[in-house]
């Protein structure tokens, strides 16, 4: 009985002395070196998500090479992620960083009511009236061009918010073209989480960072 | 006697190491970050909700001292959010 109380108290004081995470180790050196040049490249301030989801990886990697079990594949598997993660919030913040001179709009109409399935660029049935009151003020306001724009919460990765919103503001586009409204006066881009207007950490706020607006660029 | 003055001892040396785990579970600690992180997207904030998802998954996989130590990590960071919107 004494024996077994001293184990246990002895094994509860070691758990909380686990300090397996190595990064040094040379199986990271790539994703090491790629987190480094994207903090060089001022990837905290301008790409804080991808740059701090590369961090998290590479200490989950480390950690993981270290258990019992070892599992060359997985822990290779993490090692990469975090790697291109790193390279991910690189270049964006070698994009993002610089002063873009963008265009003001004139205007941004938001399509409130517009929804796509989950996870798709598929326009619901829901989102057809709503549409067409869009369609409806392009051809009285035939003097105006407007940019597409959609954008999506912060849930998943930044490059596929990216991609998912580019998806849709074209698929948004693609149906004001077929109603009638002239190509020509359209352009189409997603902005992915990088605009939001509402708290993404509740529901509620990131339903209304999920929109489409049509943004009035001249009249 | 001699004895129970040794298992306290070593009782009272063991507890401050895992009290977290104890009396608070990942996710009421998760939770508690969250709240304080609510509006932040400055880089340690993001980095704290990582290493809590992590937390989280090791959790899952029944690891808890792994799973203790990244959500100790995961607060470290939350505290040195600054607060960017």
């Amino acid at each position: 009985m004494m024996h077994r109380f001293i184990l246990l108290c002895a094994a509860l004081s070691m758990t909380a002395c686990v300090h397996n995470m190595n990064i040094d180790r040379s199986e990271l050196d790539d994703a090491r070196a790629a987190i480094a040049a994207a903090k060089a490249a001022g990837a905290e301030k301008c790409a804080p998500k991808l740059q701090a989801e590369a961090v998290a990886t590479l200490y989950w990697a480390a950690h993981e090479m270290t258990e019992v079990g070892y599992h060359p594949e997985e822990n290779a598997e993490l090692a990469a992620r975090a790697e291109a993660k790193a390279k991910a919030a690189h270049q964006k913040a070698r994009k993002g960083c610089s002063v873009k001179v963008v265009s003001a709009p004139v205007e941004v109409i938001t399509l409130d009511g517009v929804y796509f399935g989950n996870n798709s660029d598929d326009l619901m049935p829901a989102s057809v009236a709503i549409l067409d009151n869009g369609v409806k003020s392009l051809k009285q306001r035939a003097d105006i061009k407007v940019e597409v724009a959609a954008h999506t919460d912060s849930r998943g990765s930044s490059a596929y918010n990216q991609a998912l919103s580019e998806r849709r503001a074209a698929s948004v586009k693609q149906y004001l073209v077929s109603h009638g409204i002239d190509a020509a006066r359209l352009t189409s881009k997603g902005y992915g989480e990088s605009t939001p207007i509402a708290d993404n950490m509740t529901a509620a706020g990131q339903a209304k960072n999920r929109r489409v607006e049509l943004r009035v660029l001249s009249k | 006697m001699k004895a129970i003055l040794l298992i306290l001892t070593l009782f009272t040396f063991a507890l401050p190491a895992t009290s977290g785990g104890f009396f608070v579970s990942i996710d009421e600690r998760t939770n508690a970050m969250n709240e304080q992180l609510q509006g932040k997207n400055d880089y340690h904030a993001h980095l704290a909700r990582a290493l809590a998802d992590i937390a989280a998954e090791e959790k899952a996989q029944r690891d808890s001292s792994v799973a203790k130590e990244f959500m100790s990590m995961a607060e470290a960071h939350a505290a040195q959010s600054g607060g960017a919107k």
